[in-house]
């Protein structure tokens, strides 16, 4: 059975009436021939065949009135696929108004009742006004912006007034803990005056802020066994090297990973960046291609840049992008330790303090100069199997006698 | 008191005109004998003549210009603009001339009219008869535009543009003319012009509209409540001048704002809107403006116009997007 | 006082409404097979359109115009216009259309809201359809500029109807041909109706054929629905434009047989007498009977004849049903030459939100 319904006339109304039939049930009608007269508002429209085939049922009598879509003919025949409809003459509630008017197109109509809505006037709710950078700052830092009175120009509150806040404590925050950490205890007659960070320390702060809520860190520790160097070792030289064999052996090491796009870059020179301690605070010079220097070209540029850092003359060109960091901390003390890893690079490594360590060396007792390893590696994107046999090929390099 | 649709409305707020000023004259193309191809101005010629209700020939450019003339004269004319795809014509006598008359012989000579026409797509219709312009009229000093988005607000802002000194382009969002009914009280009352409405008060958004755009920002609203997202929805009403005041009023108390229109992004009053919010209610903002609007293409045939209209779920997607930013 | 300028506007008519012979035929008129051909394309013209309407009616096509009465100034100046002239039609034209090449399948894709009816695969540099009444007019005289400019030996073509005279683009158009002799025809198809508006209130002229006397062009009328003198006139224009003599407007007085489109109704404002009358000098009968006169049809030709365009048009309404719908990347499309970058961010989201929601 094929069923006709009543398509939407052009004539504006969800419904129309039954005029006429110009068919009656077992006639065999033709494509386009005349099968109905329907009335709706003021004008009576001729429904033609969609298609050619058998009337068996008409859903109405002269007078009756059928909805839009409600069934109209039926025809005899297997449940043929009707041609689709277009978007424009959907079944429901399109209908192009005719004598209702529009000399184009199709008039949607509901029978949905507007009411005027009546809108109360309504208190002021006193939300603090704030320069929407102030409204960040408050938010990293923890501090309540609600309790801070704003000192700009008509009222807002600006950078430093989420500033002071936060040094005098504000006036209450959501962790209090913070807070109270900010105050100094009321029995201290003396406290040193809280110190913003500016420049260097400030530049730590923030980028370890950002490596630890973002590098999945994860350090593995070791020792090289330099008892065998000959004389004059140069110990920074050495451990840029064995860093540049490391990174040949894994380069996934000497890469870059960006969080958000999921995505790392694999580089094919190794930029070491080597944390140099000034008096400022901490300092990143970056030896440029270590891989493909030799000795003298490596000590020249550590000279240089150690230097530069000292005296704060270095360019920018040579404070960023690095692919690696190297830390050698073990100048005074410390063996090992959790170095951090600051993104995008995905790995560091830290050299603490040499020291002659008692080996087992075939069953006997030795002592021997030691490097104790750090390696710490963002287990975001480097395996442990890249990091132990990248540190395995730096301990192996180390080791060599020259 | 009678429940009408809003080219219902329409129809009897000029009958209400033409009864009560003796100086109100409608022209227009079919809009004598036929009643308007939407039926806007159905019985008015048999009613009240053909001096007073005019069929114009075939021509914008003719019914802009002597508009003006007419106008000049004290008739309050109200003319007709079959679809705003078709008022380039006319342009040349609303910007040249109709907006600045009064200017011009420093107020000897005025132009007290209203052009009526259809507004925005969505009745898969013919090109060029989809088209939402209001940008270009809003740019002219000297010109009230008005779009009002239910029959009640058309009857009472059309009576308020009529009765205007000035000239008021009037907006008739086409695919709400026969959409809802409305109880409407033919009393001749006329609304204030100049105002924007709230029609939906809230506390975490404020939604900002106009025209067609309304039914369905207030739909998205609906929706968004069932997610306890509260939305304060403003109809703008008067495009030009914008009620900034209600709208800074609003995001003073919610912190967000979301723009929806039809017409395109690029230069649209979305962005008028914006601007004046980021000037004037910055520290209130939590999150950034945002705009939901048609894309920078032409209009498109029919097939794809439920594409370009921005959907209620553009518009559910963009309030939550603005939720997001957190203060 | 003195005359200096006077005019007149000669009529042409070699068919009456009863087909019978009233003048001197060309020689296109004794060949049987060109007059068959254009009978033909009258008849699949008459259908089609018949077809188009049922297909709105059925819910199958948006608001169509039809072209029901004017098949035979229709077909006349797609016959006599060379493949190289240039068509601006208005949006009712087919005859002129199909005879050139635009395919009926097109022409129900343009009607169902789609681009790609306008994309043309046949006459390549005709305009699309044109709705902002009269703007085609200019267009046309820019085309035969064009032509003048490069010294070919084409014509470009415009139509327009009696109500789209009003315009003041129409004037512009018609001042420019004069004034620089352009190689175009402007054919006003008088039907008597602007939607609603009858011709008698769209203007004072008698005639508007000598609409294009202000501005120094020469005018004729005929018959419209007389499909030898409109075949006759508009060759003799062409003929006229294209050997450097200038142009010419002719108006075709026809009716129409229809609503103005499937969206109009035009029991509202059309006295059914008059339609009535206009239905007995409608086209169709009194070209057959000339060719059933001269010995050159039948009804066994009759017959063939509405098969074989009922199979063109049903196989026209099959590809058209069976297309795929265009996508949003077709807003997108052909916007500009080289896509601007912030439209690919908008296109993006487009696709996000793909074919939209109903309203």
């Amino acid at each position: 059975m094929k069923r006709f319904n009543l398509p939407d006339l052009g004539e504006g109304l969800q419904e129309a009436e039954i005029v006429r039939w110009h068919v009656a049930v077992g006639d065999t009608v033709a494509v386009d021939q005349p099968m109905v007269a329907m009335e709706t508002a003021k004008a009576v429209v001729e429904v033609p065949a969609p298609f050619a085939g058998v009337v068996t049922v008409l859903h109405g009598k002269p007078g009756d009135t059928i909805a839009t879509g409600a069934p109209l003919v039926d025809f005899q025949g297997d449940e043929a696929p009707t041609a689709k409809p277009l978007p424009a003459a959907s079944a429901k509630a399109v209908a192009e108004a005719v004598s209702q008017g529009g000399v184009v197109g199709q008039m949607p109509e509901t029978d949905e009742v507007l009411t005027t809505p009546s809108i109360t006037a309504r208190s002021s709710r006193g939300r603090v006004r704030a320069v929407p950078a102030a409204r960040e700052l408050a938010r990293r830092m923890n501090v309540d912006l609600e309790s801070i009175t704003g000192s700009g120009a008509n009222g807002p509150v600006t950078l430093d007034d989420v500033l002071g806040a936060a040094q005098s404590g504000g006036g209450g925050s959501r962790l209090g803990l913070a807070t109270s950490a900010m105050r100094p205890a009321a029995h201290l007659s003396e406290t040193g005056e809280l110190e913003v960070l500016r420049s260097l320390r400030r530049a730590m702060a923030q980028s370890m802020t950002l490596a630890r809520d973002n590098v999945m860190e994860c350090t593995v520790f070791d020792d090289a066994d330099i008892e065998g160097w000959q004389q004059g070792g140069d110990y920074t030289v050495r451990l840029l090297r064995a860093i540049g064999t490391g990174c040949r052996a894994e380069p996934g090491l000497n890469a870059w990973f960006d969080g958000t796009t999921q995505g790392r870059r694999l580089f094919h020179h190794i930029q070491v960046g080597i944390a140099v301690d000034t008096p400022d605070g901490l300092l990143v010079p970056v030896i440029r291609d270590v891989g493909n220097r030799d000795a003298a070209q490596l000590r020249a540029e550590v000279n240089r840049l150690k230097a530069g850092a000292r005296d704060r003359t270095l360019p920018p060109s040579d404070l960023r992008d690095f692919t690696f960091m190297l830390s050698n901390f073990g100048v005074m003390a410390g063996r090992y330790a959790t170095p951090v890893v600051v993104p995008p690079a995905v790995a560091i490594l830290g050299a603490g303090r040499i020291s002659r360590d008692v080996v087992a060396v075939d069953g006997r007792i030795e002592a021997h100069r030691r490097i104790p390893l750090s390696l710490t590696f963002d287990h975001r994107c480097v395996t442990g199997g890249e990091a132990v046999r990248f540190l395995g090929a730096v301990i192996e390099d180390l080791q060599k006698p020259a | 008191m009678p429940r009408v649709t809003l080219v219902e409305g329409i129809n009897l707020a000029l009958a209400r005109a033409l009864a009560d000023d003796p100086d109100v004259v409608l022209i227009g193309e079919d809009i004598g004998v036929n009643g308007g191809v939407f039926r806007a101005t159905l019985g008015l010629q048999q009613r009240f003549g053909k001096m007073r209700v005019q069929d114009t020939p075939l021509a914008e450019g003719l019914i802009g210009g002597m508009a003006v003339g007419m106008a000049s004269q004290g008739l309050k004319v109200v003319a007709e603009i079959q679809f705003m795809g078709f008022l380039y014509p006319a342009l040349d006598q609303i910007a040249n001339h109709m907006a600045r008359l009064r200017n011009r012989t420093r107020g000897r000579l005025t132009c007290p009219e209203v052009i009526r026409m259809p507004h925005g797509g969505g009745i898969h219709a013919p090109e060029h008869h989809s088209e939402s312009l209001e940008v270009l009229l809003c740019h002219h000093a000297g010109l009230r535009v008005v779009c009002p988005s239910s029959p009640a607000r058309a009857y009472g802002l059309l009576l308020a543009a009529i009765r205007d000194p000035d000239p008021v382009m009037f907006l008739e969002p086409t695919r709400l003319y026969r959409l809802a009914k409305q109880d409407v009280l033919d009393d001749g009352q006329a609304l204030a012009l100049d105002t924007a409405e709230v029609l939906r008060e809230g506390d975490d958004v404020t939604l900002v509209t106009w025209g067609a755009m309304v039914h369905d920002t207030l739909r998205a609203a609906e929706q968004l409540m069932q997610e306890k997202i509260s939305c304060e929805v403003i109809d703008l009403s008067s495009l030009s001048p914008i009620d900034h005041d209600t709208i800074l009023e609003s995001v003073a108390h919610t912190g967000r704002l979301v723009i929806v229109h039809e017409a395109a992004r690029n230069a649209g009053l979305g962005a008028e809107i914006a601007a004046t919010v980021a000037e004037k209610g910055l520290y209130d903002l939590l999150a950034p403006i945002a705009r939901v609007t048609g894309y920078d293409t032409v209009m498109p045939y029919f097939a794809q116009e439920r594409a370009y209209i921005p959907s209620v779920a553009r518009i559910i997607d963009a309030v939550r997007h603005t939720l997001q930013d957190q203060s | 006082m003195k005359t200096i300028a006077q005019f007149a506007i000669g009529y042409e008519q070699l068919l009456d409404a009863d087909g019978r012979v009233c003048g001197e035929l060309p020689p296109f008129a004794g060949d049987a097979d060109q007059m068959r051909r254009m009978y033909e394309m009258m008849v699949l013209c008459r259908l089609f359109d018949t077809k188009a309407i049922n297909l709105q009616r059925t819910g199958r096509l948006g608001t169509y115009a039809p072209c029901t009465g004017h098949e035979a100034t229709h077909v006349a100046v797609g016959a006599v216009m060379r493949p190289e002239d240039v068509l601006c039609p208005v949006y009712r034209e087919y005859g002129t259309q199909i005879w050139r090449g635009v395919t009926l399948t097109e022409i129900l894709t343009y009607w169902a809201g789609d681009e790609r009816g306008c994309q043309f695969s046949g006459p390549r540099e005709d305009f699309p359809w044109c709705v902002p009444i009269g703007s085609q007019t200019p267009h046309a005289a820019g085309v035969a500029m064009a032509f003048k400019v490069r010294g070919q030996a084409r014509c470009a073509v415009a139509y327009i109807g009696d109500g789209g005279t009003s315009q003041g683009a129409f004037h512009e158009a018609i001042n420019l041909a004069g004034a620089q002799q352009l190689p175009v025809v402007f054919v006003i198809v008088n039907n008597g109706w602007a939607i609603s508006v009858p011709a008698s209130e769209q203007t004072a002229a008698e005639t508007f054929a000598q609409k294009g006397l202000g501005n120094g062009v020469p005018g004729v009328q005929v018959d419209g629905n007389d499909v030898i003198g409109v075949r006759k006139v508009m060759q003799e224009a062409l003929d006229k434009a294209r050997s450097g003599g200038g142009p010419t407007v002719v108006e075709a007085v026809t009716s129409r047989l229809s609503d103005h489109t499937t969206a109009d109704d035009a029991s509202r404002y059309r006295p059914a007498a008059e339609l009535e009358a206009a239905w007995q000098r409608e086209p169709l009968l009194r070209t057959r009977r000339f060719l059933e006169q001269q010995g050159w049809w039948n009804e066994e030709r009759e017959a063939a004849l509405r098969k074989d365009c009922a199979a063109q048009i049903d196989a026209a309404v099959q590809a058209y049903q069976a297309r795929t719908a265009p996508g949003v990347d077709a807003m997108f499309d052909h916007l500009f030459a080289r896509l601007p970058a912030n439209l690919q961010e908008q296109r993006d989201i487009a696709r996000q939100y793909g074919a939209g929601e109903a309203h």
